[in-house]
């Protein structure tokens, strides 16, 4: 799989120019860092539009779609180099099976990873579900316990779906704004951010709309009810939080399986089991003592 | 499959109780005291040796499926042990009272009781040996008086030659002017019974007997015609009494030389005589310093005083009261050979209560063989020596539970088919016992083979001829080497002897008891053994829902040695070193390296958790392990009581695949909590107990699967299978139970949780999440005792779900 073919990022050149040079304009941005490559790791619950967002970002169709059905049983890297950058996009099955966190899929995509940098985490979620439950906490936390806290300074909370009415009394800034604050609070539960590292890493949440029936712009960009072109927002959101925050993720042997267990507190064994010889075995020790002490002896012993 | 360890076996040693012979004497001047035969229980002492390797059994058919059926090695040894406690025959002519014609008119103060009625040279000892001369010869024929009825006639009158028929007898008190009611101590004294045939010179023996006894100034014997024929009996007495005493003293005269009444010649001057009565007076005083302390306490003396108080002058019933009291103390507290043989210093303001408690002159331990012959033993002394109470010792007073004690411990042992301890009286040290240990030493070797065959099933469940197998148990034992009691042990099982590598269990033992020598008395112990064992590996079971986990085996092979130091019968510390190989396998007997679990889509893939360290499926590690365990449980009344704390530690050295270095610790407590106080004994009834339980196991450092900690079973948190919760490298155990004593077994309730502290992760492979279980859980139920069997109803919380379930043994 690491030996996946690099196709030239041909969607590229359907995007509207005005689309185009933001793009070049971030593109140049990104390699002033010296990265030339960017992994964008695409994480969320099923049927939310994951596999469609990476299509509008390439676009083109590079991962396969359907309206019914899941179409992702296996993590896809789909890679599109363009003018000596590359842009690596993995596309995952949901993680939701059943009403539970499905174990298997993460592990399926945590062995796909092994020996990648994630450089980008983007946790999709419908703009247009009006609550939050335990489970979306689950999922931040399944997310967490395999890859890390740090991940989230990597993450962005991507809600598809953006073209919608929203419910009665509210103006669309409103609820948007509502959904985000939700989701970024069970990001951060999940996550288990505390309260003072929040400002510091707040995961940014961006709108976008997969859509073919999206509002355009005049400059035939597609954009969301609030007017923003969300593509070019969406990419230079990802680059602001690639360039801003340290290191991305490399995801080795070691990430996967956690620190190894057996070797937690093994220098202090040696003190444990003086601790125990000194504390316990003496003390039992002195109990029986004291049971012998006290013991009803027959009247003639 | 599953093996049912039972927590402890116990030895049904039946021991009745010495029962006590009424004492059988002959008149005369020596006083032969009761004697008892000897009584011999017979207890069985199974050994159980239960088998040590279960294979597993797969019912699908495979080449190597078997049904291996376990068959308990049941080597019945019969170990009788037998007490054989024997009042001693205390001969001895005890009187240092001196003898005066007419009673102890108090002409001197300090003249000694003298007892009255001309009595012979030992009339007190006889007064306490009541006589029981049989007067059995009751011949069917008897004579009439042949005289007019209803006239007294004196007892010589009597015809020398007629067979009288006594009626009744009667009992005259002279002194208060009326007969004395059939319960009065005097009547223990006689040997005659109405309804009796006597002779004359019977009934005159009698009256000599009586008149001897010291009991009485006077007594008379007449009979009184009857219109039948027959004569009833009046013996008409005057008591003797001494002045009356505010003291009291009992001392010990056991080993001490009689001290020999000077004939008094009856010519002796009023000067001689009272200088004989000071000699006299002085030996006694002499004799009662020299004389030991006696074991009676101060509250039965003071009691004793009191008595003496309240009566005001001192009778011979009076004292006869007093014998009783004393020995009735001594043999409550198991002293059997206490024996009051005399009262000393009466007509003083003090009475001197003589015992003679049997003091041990001599402990002898003898061997004998098969048909009761004397012969040298094997063992050698100090072993047996080393198990005697010190209230066995030479110079202590016997006790006859001391001397079940012995016995107890001597069986204990487990060396002798059969054990007497016997407390016969010292013919050379007058008063003295020599306790006399018989032993009869079991066969040195032993070996034995029991075999079996087992009918597998084959196509279609038929079982067929070509899967029989003959399987069994070879074993071999070698008792008591050296006579020190150290042992070789070792036995092989197999399913099949054709082809024995599949399920091979051995075990090979060396027992090296007193390891700071026989006569140290640190008591421990070094055992070496080499074994191995198959279990199943409840890490690798599935949690509620999950269809079938592949189970894994667990086989362990290796050397062991330990020391155990017994503190108490129950608490002792164990430490030793362990190595061992650890091999994990899968149903079909595989090597397997990792656990397999079952895909969503019915498939197996053997990616699951590892089963060992070195991700092999084979470990080698040595680690030292020290276990102490503190009990001061106790039974009352068939229910036990008190306090068991159990800490085991395994420590890895780094020694073996991987380099283990690890540090494995558990600490159990367990406290059974008597709610109410009762009182002890046979058949009442037991407290009701509450049970609280608590067990933490953790684990620092290398932790292969096979030695993680699981939670749930019958012995963790019950309403689960073993292992049905998870199994984490921490975890924790709570739980308490009610025990309501219900007739003469109990019902309970309790409530149980196991938590696995969030650690199930820290297990590499997650173990516990892979199988889908929750790494806590709770539940809660009723049960009810019958017998070893305990059934119950049990709540598993996880799920909602009762279930009732049927278990062995205790959960405690």
């Amino acid at each position: 799989m690491a030996s996946q073919v690099i196709r030239e990022w041909v969607g590229f050149q359907q995007f509207p120019s005005a689309t185009q040079s933001k793009l070049i304009e971030l593109i140049r941005k990104l390699k002033q860092e010296s990265a030339s490559t960017m992994t964008i790791l695409v994480m969320g619950k099923g049927g939310v539009g994951k596999s469609s967002t990476i299509n509008s970002i390439l676009g083109e169709r590079a991962v396969a779609v359907s309206a019914f059905q899941s179409e992702t049983p296996r993590p896809v890297m789909v890679s599109r180099s363009w003018a000596e950058f590359t842009l690596n996009m993995i596309d995952t099955p949901g993680l939701v099976e059943g009403g539970y966190v499905n174990d298997q899929a993460l592990d399926l995509i945590k062995r796909f990873l092994l020996n990648k940098t994630i450089d980008v985490l983007l946790y999709v979620d419908r703009l247009d579900t009006y609550r939050v439950d335990n489970l979306d906490k689950q999922i931040v936390k399944a997310i967490t316990d395999s890859f890390g806290k740090e991940i989230w300074h990597r993450g962005l909370v991507v809600l598809t779906h953006a073209q919608v009415s929203p419910p009665d009394g509210l103006s669309y800034d409103e609820f948007t704004s509502r959904r985000s604050e939700a989701l970024s609070k069970i990001v951060r539960l999940g996550a288990r951010i505390r309260k003072q590292e929040v400002k510091a890493s707040s995961v940014p949440v961006v709108c976008v709309e997969n859509s073919g029936r999206c509002n355009k712009n005049e400059l035939d960009e597609k954009i969301l009810p609030d007017g923003i072109a969300w593509i070019p927002n969406l990419l230079q959101t990802i680059t602001e939080v690639v360039i801003s925050e340290s290191k991305g993720i490399l995801v080795d042997k070691k990430l996967i399986e956690g620190p190894n267990p057996n070797n937690k507190g093994k220098l202090l064994i040696p003190l444990i089991a003086i601790f125990q010889y000194f504390f316990v075995v003496k003390r039992i020790q002195k109990w029986i003592k004291n049971d012998i002490a006290r013991e009803s002896r027959p009247s003639w012993a | 499959m599953a093996s049912v360890a039972a927590h402890g076996l116990a030895i049904p040693v039946n021991r009745s109780h010495r029962r006590l012979n009424s004492a059988n004497t002959t008149t005369g001047t020596s006083v032969t005291a009761a004697s008892l035969h000897p009584l011999t229980i017979k207890s069985k002492l199974p050994t159980f040796s239960s088998s040590q390797n279960p294979k597993p059994s797969s019912l699908n058919t495979r080449d190597n499926s078997n049904i291996f059926a376990t068959k308990q090695v049941q080597n019945v040894v019969k170990t009788s042990a037998a007490i054989g406690a024997g009042l001693y025959a205390l001969s001895s002519g005890v009187s240092n009272v001196l003898l005066s014609g007419n009673g102890g008119g108090g002409s001197g103060g300090g003249g000694y009781g003298g007892g009255g009625g001309g009595g012979g040279d030992s009339f007190w000892s006889k007064i306490f040996s009541p006589a029981a001369i049989a007067g059995e010869e009751e011949s069917q024929e008897w004579d009439s008086h042949g005289l007019p009825a209803n006239i007294v006639v004196q007892l010589n009158k009597l015809s020398g030659f007629k067979k009288y028929k006594v009626s009744d007898i009667l009992f005259f008190d002279r002194r208060r002017g009326s007969t004395v009611g059939t319960e009065d101590s005097f009547f223990e004294m006689l040997s005659l019974r109405p309804g009796g045939v006597y002779t004359k010179a019977q009934l005159q023996k009698e009256l000599e007997t009586l008149a001897t006894s010291g009991m009485f100034e006077k007594v008379d014997l007449d009979a009184k015609t009857n219109p039948d024929g027959t004569v009833g009996v009046t013996i008409s007495f005057l008591e003797s009494t001494w002045q009356s005493a505010d003291k009291f003293r009992c001392i010990n005269v056991g080993l001490m030389p009689q001290s020999k009444p000077i004939e008094m010649d009856a010519d002796m001057t009023e000067k001689e005589k009272l200088e004989y009565f000071n000699s006299q007076e002085q030996d006694y005083r002499r004799r009662i310093e020299r004389s030991r302390p006696c074991l009676l306490p101060v509250s039965v003396q003071r009691e004793i005083l009191q008595l003496l108080r309240e009566k005001g002058t001192v009778s011979a019933r009076l004292l006869q009261k007093i014998r009783d009291k004393v020995q009735q103390w001594y043999h409550d507290n198991g002293y059997a050979c206490a024996q009051v043989v005399n009262f000393g210093n009466l007509n003083t303001k003090e009475v001197v209560c003589e015992v003679v408690e049997g003091d041990i002159t001599q402990m002898v331990i003898q061997f004998q063989d098969k048909l009761g012959n004397v012969c040298e033993g094997n063992t050698q002394y100090p072993v047996i020596r080393r198990e005697l109470p010190r209230q066995l010792r030479q110079g202590k007073v016997f006790n006859i539970e001391a001397g079940k004690q012995a016995l107890r411990n001597i069986n204990s042992l487990a060396l002798f088919s059969n054990i007497e301890v016997n407390p016969r009286p010292d013919e050379k040290n007058e008063g003295g016992i020599i306790v006399e240990i018989k032993l009869k030493e079991l066969e040195q070797k032993s070996a034995e083979v029991s075999t079996e065959w087992s009918i597998v099933p084959g196509r279609g469940g038929r079982p067929t001829l070509a899967s029989i197998q003959p399987g069994g148990t070879v074993s071999f034992e070698h008792r008591n080497l050296y006579g020190l009691n150290r042992s070789i042990l070792g036995s092989v099982t197999t399913s099949n002897f054709l082809n024995p590598q599949d399920d091979l269990a051995f075990k090979l033992e060396y027992v090296h008891p007193y390891l700071d020598g026989v006569y140290n008395p640190r008591n421990r112990t070094l055992r070496t053994s080499c074994f191995n064992s198959r279990k199943l590996s409840p890490v690798f079971t599935g949690g509620p829902g999950v269809d079938e986990v592949p189970p894994i085996w667990v086989d362990r092979a290796g050397l062991k040695a330990n020391i155990t130091e017994n503190f108490t019968r129950q608490s002792k510390f164990t430490y030793g070193l362990v190595m061992e190989e650890i091999t994990t396998r899968d149903e079909s007997s595989h090597i397997s390296a990792r656990g397999q679990r079952v895909l969503p889509s019915g498939g197996i893939s053997a990616d699951g958790p590892p089963t060992t360290l070195s991700e092999t499926g084979i470990d080698r590690m040595a680690f030292l392990q020290a276990n102490i365990t503190r009990d001061n449980t106790k039974f009352i009344n068939g229910t036990i009581v008190g306090e068991r704390n159990v800490f085991q530690v395994d420590q890895g050295l780094g020694v073996g695949t991987k380099f283990p270095f690890f540090n494995r610790h558990q600490l159990t407590m367990t406290q059974f909590i008597q709610l109410k106080q009762v009182e002890e004994g046979a058949g009442k009834a037991p407290p009701p107990v509450l049970v609280l339980h608590g067990h933490y196991g953790g684990c620092v450092g290398d932790l292969p699967s096979y030695d993680a900690f699981t939670l749930g079973g019958p012995y963790s948190v019950r309403g689960y299978n073993m292992g049905e919760i998870g199994a984490a490298r921490n975890i924790v155990e709570l739980a308490a139970e009610l025990r309501i004593p219900v007739r003469n077994t109990h019902v309970y309730a309790f409530a149980e949780h196991g938590n696995d502290l969030g650690t199930s992760k820290d297990v590499k492979g997650n173990p516990t999440e892979v199988y889908r279980r929750m790494g806590h859980g709770s539940s809660y139920g009723v049960g009810v005792k019958l017998g070893l069997v305990r059934a119950e109803y049990v709540v598993d919380h996880n799920s909602g779900t009762g279930a009732v379930f049927f278990r062995f043994g205790e959960r405690f």
